[in-house]
């Protein structure tokens, strides 16, 4: 009994340092921001809530914040996924085949990756139309980023792109828990790839899947270099989601109180998300 | 032993004091914080460094300064004022930062300054009203410039069009940019700003005040865009793209930076640009040197075009606002102006004198254009609310430019919009 308690002391002074900085970076901001909210003119209001709710633009935000966090997360777990289970296969080149195609849109700064892919997408000459020409997809080139349309989904595939490595790096270090033993028994008896896929793999990942969903959720919903590079929101608002709207209303508009109730209202949706997705699915 | 000790001891003491003391004769050389917005690049380091040398041994101020990229540094002297720990002297942007500011509380009045300044009557007269606030002046204008058209001399050989005789007209700039545009090539006659920036508003503007309009009422209580010249202009200006397919089909996330590269690689004949397009596009293509040059606008009434530039302010936190102005005084002199504007050709005094003074402004053709529009220049509305205004007609224009309204449901949307901004006070 004695020592266990000194162990739990022992890890409690281990992780004091961090606590203490966990409060200040965290605990700190957000707090000051939740009472930034409720301050208008002196005094405490609700009247920056009033505003965020009777904003006519709100609907719309929250549609493109949905279109672009379902988008973004549904399909960094399909690519993550396969990737994951291609890297998983023996072939040569193999690590160096993992080191580029998982590093290079993970480790490219926000920044950067924005401005490349507002290049490629250009209609003048941009690489994407180039190849979707050569290849007869299209007879004249889109303006990918200058239609409400397709700047959804451009931004989307950019951010496909830019954060499927890190699904596909936590997948794949769960296949290789996955015994091998599992497969061999299900090839004798017959099972396809796609079977031993659905009924062995799939199964045994499922918690690290659900866990990975919804950290991919809540990134993709605070996420905004990328919108604010490639679009600015734009055109007409379509690609404008929670953060990039609060962001506006914060530093461009130098209206920090309403800004304060856009972050919080962003806040407290991903903490109501959080609670019920870990109380349905992961149980508690 | 014991006093030798002692001895050392004591004369420890007295070297730590003295080392303290240092700083505390030092402490009454006040020390300044300079912010340098966005005036970095190759050889601008060093010169900044003789600059603030020059200046600590003239007038026995020392001087820390930050030379911050433009894409970050509105961020940055926002978070500086908001946090409570502003430099004591930064630049900002004409472009309503000034009374932005001003409105926060956060800028020190500078009439008692100018006052008794001797440059204060030499500045572009039409410059005081972007650092204008209340009727206060709380900035000194430091350098400036204005839009005016870019355009390239080969395509329009290659056109049949005559490369010396650029549009005027907003007839001619269609005829032109019709000639000029063939899509197989992905070749566009003119470059329409409308992404979500505020070079697209700037656009907007210059099409406003060509056709005879103007934006908000002279006391900047009201929309005032909302009027026959302010349609004709939204129309004209977005039928390029709509109708007359001259600008290219991505326009609605273009400005006039994304067109200056592609006029540097010939895909691109006309768009707005200014002086700091100059060294941009000759990066971008070395081989364009001599083959773009630079015009008024083409307008529809008369010339117009919106000026931009840079301000001087002090921060109202500050606690050596003398040693700021003397700063401020140093930069915008006539003597430390001359010589930057010798060495490095641009950009364009804040100062009639200098401008005046050094042959080159007025020789040079790039140059020119932009010193004989600038009396036409307009300010953008100097109000606190300037952010939202701008981003409305941003809206405005990209709601027309991808068919989300017509230019008439447009207008009187923004202008709705605006007025109630306008309205609301702060």
């Amino acid at each position: 009994m004695h020592s266990k308690h000194g162990e739990e002391k022992l890890a409690f002074m281990l992780i004091a340092p961090y606590l203490v900085f966990f409060a200040l970076a965290t605990i700190y901001p957000v707090s000051y921001n939740l009472f930034l909210s409720f301050r208008r003119g002196g005094t405490l209001t609700l009247t920056n809530y009033a505003e965020l709710v009777s904003d006519p633009t709100f609907p719309l935000i929250l549609y493109n914040t949905l279109i672009w966090t379902v988008g973004s997360v549904v399909f960094q777990f399909i690519v993550g996924m396969g990737v994951a289970l291609l890297l998983n296969e023996k072939f040569p080149g193999r690590r160096l085949f993992t080191a580029l195609i998982i590093t290079v849109p993970w480790a490219m700064p926000d920044v950067v990756a924005g401005i490349s892919w507002r290049w490629m997408y250009s209609d003048v000459y941009g690489v994407i139309n180039d190849i979707l020409m050569k290849l007869r997809l299209i007879s004249y080139p889109l303006p990918w980023l200058g239609d409400v349309n397709l700047a959804r989904i451009a931004v989307i595939i950019a951010n496909i792109w830019k954060g499927f490595p890190i699904s596909a790096l936590i997948y794949l270090s769960a296949l290789k828990t996955v015994p091998d033993e599992l497969y061999e028994a299900a090839k004798i008896d017959g099972a396809s790839a796609w079977v031993r896929f659905k009924n062995v793999t799939l199964p045994l990942l499922g918690p690290i899947i659900k866990t990975t969903v919804m950290l991919t959720v809540i990134w993709t919903v605070n996420y905004f270099p990328l919108i604010y590079v490639m679009t600015g929101g734009g055109p007409a608002n379509a690609t404008d989601t929670l953060v990039t709207y609060a962001y506006r209303i914060s530093f461009k508009f130098t209206n920090f109180n309403v800004g304060a109730a856009w972050a919080t209202f962003t806040f407290l949706l991903m903490l109501a998300f959080a609670i019920v997705y870990t109380k349905t699915l992961i149980g508690g | 032993m014991r006093k030798i000790f002692l001895k050392v001891v004591a004369c420890s003491l007295l070297v730590v004091l003295l080392l303290l003391a240092v700083p505390s004769i030092n402490a009454q050389r006040p020390k300044i914080l300079v912010y340098i917005g966005g005036h970095g690049g190759p050889g601008y380091e060093e010169w900044w460094r003789q600059l603030v040398t020059e200046f600590e041994q003239k007038y026995g101020i020392d001087v820390e300064y930050q030379i911050i990229g433009f894409e970050v540094y509105w961020d940055k002297l926002v978070a500086a004022f908001e946090a409570g720990t502003p430099p004591d002297v930064a630049l900002a942007d004409l472009g309503g930062w000034v009374p932005a500011f001003a409105d926060k509380g956060w800028l020190e009045p500078l009439e008692k300054y100018l006052a008794t300044w001797e440059g204060a009557k030499q500045i572009w007269p039409n410059l005081w009203e972007a650092v204008t606030y209340k009727g206060v002046r709380y900035g000194v204008p430091w350098y400036c410039d204005c839009r005016v058209l870019l355009y390239h001399k080969e395509l329009f050989k290659k056109a049949g069009l005559d490369p010396n005789k650029p549009p005027r007209t907003w007839d001619e700039l269609l005829e032109c940019a019709k000639k000029l545009t063939d899509p197989k090539k992905g070749i566009y006659g003119y470059g329409v700003s409308g992404a979500l920036s505020e070079i697209t508003t700037l656009g907007y503007m210059i099409f406003l005040y060509g056709a005879g309009g103007r934006l908000l009422t002279p006391d900047y209580k009201k929309a005032a865009f909302n009027s026959p010249e302010g349609l004709e202009a939204l129309k004209f200006y977005t039928e390029l793209y709509t109708k007359y397919h001259v600008s290219p089909p991505g326009t609605p996330s273009y400005t006039e930076d994304d067109y200056r590269v592609m006029m540097a690689h010939g895909k691109i004949a006309m768009a707005i640009g200014g002086p700091w397009s100059f060294p941009l596009i000759e990066m971008e293509n070395p081989a364009i040197k001599g083959k773009y040059a630079t015009a008024a606008h083409p307008y529809k009434v008369h010339p117009a075009t919106v000026y931009g530039g840079w301000a001087w302010v002090i921060a109202k936190a500050s606690k050596h606002k003398d040693a700021a102005w003397k700063w401020i005084a140093f930069m915008d002199s006539y003597d430390v102006w001359k010589r930057w504007a010798l060495k490095w050709k641009g950009p364009m005094p804040a100062r009639i004198d200098v401008v005046f003074d050094v042959p080159f402004f007025l020789e040079d053709p790039l140059w020119k254009p932009i010193i004989t529009m600038f009396p036409h220049a307009v300010a953008r509305p100097p109000i606190p609310q300037w952010p939202q205004v701008s981003h409305v007609i941003q809206l405005m224009v990209q709601n027309v430019l991808t068919g989300k309204m017509t230019p008439e449901q447009a207008l009187s949307w923004a202008a709705k919009e605006i007025n109630k901004i306008l309205a609301g006070g702060s």
